[in-house]
């Protein structure tokens, strides 16, 4: 059984914050804490898929939203999820203004370090869910999903 | 604050203009406090422009004429540099907007200020501004144009 924070960012289809959203949760996902996480696309929560809303639902999730309209918070919790942290990219460029992020396909050099600088940030909030005794963590198999929906 | 309020309506989009405030055509609106005036971002610009991500003004004693930076914003989608509408001096920053640019997205006409400047020509300037209506007309115009492009 593994215990999972799961990972929730803005589709990311459109707009660079988004991208850098989603890129960061990649980051983290795949290369910081592969073992200790699992990636949730908003698209499929948003299509309302069975097994990503499953694993969602009373799981401890961190949300990533690319703009105020905050998607990726509001279909966690409209999932069942328990919102343990919610980010928003803005936030993060706000502490790091030298990373401005620009391009939608491929993100500049800036776009994809603030994208690691987020990515930090995640990571620190997961250790400390993951190392919380008694939260009710996804017990799913994870694995990165597709993510070819639209923007939610 | 309770001002008398235009609403304008687009698409899914509403944008308010007070009435007896001023505007030049970037969108910075006027009102008038005595002998000085506040200013600010209008409603329609701030929704044009997005999340606001910094807000800069420039510091109190700087002088001022219209058509002036008096402020800059980025968010994100654009860099937005905000010409004076008035000549004066500038008498007060709205310091929250430091730490909080993203009132001017909450607020544009209360919390969102952006400078209080202090008055030396306002007969003169306020005849190259607009009033609410007028700024309303302006606005229509290019949100529907907006529309049309998306």
């Amino acid at each position: 059984m593994t215990r999972r924070v799961v990972i929730v960012p803005c589709s990311g289809i459109g707009k660079s914050y988004g991208t850098v959203a989603r890129e960061g949760a990649y980051v983290v996902t795949e290369d910081l804490r592969p073992d200790t996480t699992q990636l949730v696309p908003l698209s499929l929560l948003v299509l309302g898929d069975e097994q990503a809303r499953a694993d969602v639902s009373g799981a401890q999730a961190i949300t990533i939203d690319g703009c105020k309209l905050a998607c990726a918070t509001k279909m966690v919790a409209e999932s069942g999820g328990t919102v343990a942290h919610d980010l928003a990219v803005l936030d993060v460029y706000r502490r790091h203004r030298d990373l401005k992020p620009s391009g939608i396909a491929e993100l500049n050099e800036g776009g994809q370090r603030l994208a690691q600088a987020l990515a930090e940030e995640v990571v620190s909030l997961v250790d400390a869910l993951s190392t919380a005794d008694s939260l009710p963590l996804s017990q799913s198999d994870g694995g990165r999903a597709g993510d070819g929906g639209q923007d939610a | 604050m309770s001002e008398e309020m235009l609403k304008l309506t687009i698409d899914k989009f509403t944008f308010r203009v007070p009435k007896g405030l001023y505007f030049n055509d970037a969108g910075a609106w006027v009102r008038l406090e005595g002998s000085v005036a506040r200013l600010g971002l209008s409603d329609f610009a701030q929704q044009r422009s997005g999340d606001m991500a910094f807000a800069e003004v420039k510091p109190v004693e700087t002088l001022l004429k219209p058509g002036d930076e008096f402020a800059s914003v980025e968010t994100i989608k654009v860099n937005v540099i905000l010409p004076s509408p008035v000549t004066g001096a500038i008498a007060e920053i709205n310091t929250a907007l430091e730490d909080a640019p993203e009132l001017i997205n909450q607020d544009p006409y209360g919390k969102g200020w952006l400078v209080v400047v202090e008055l030396t020509d306002w007969d003169s300037d306020k005849t190259k501004l607009l009033d609410a209506d007028a700024y309303y007309a302006l606005i229509k115009v290019q949100a529907e144009e907006e529309v049309k492009k998306s």
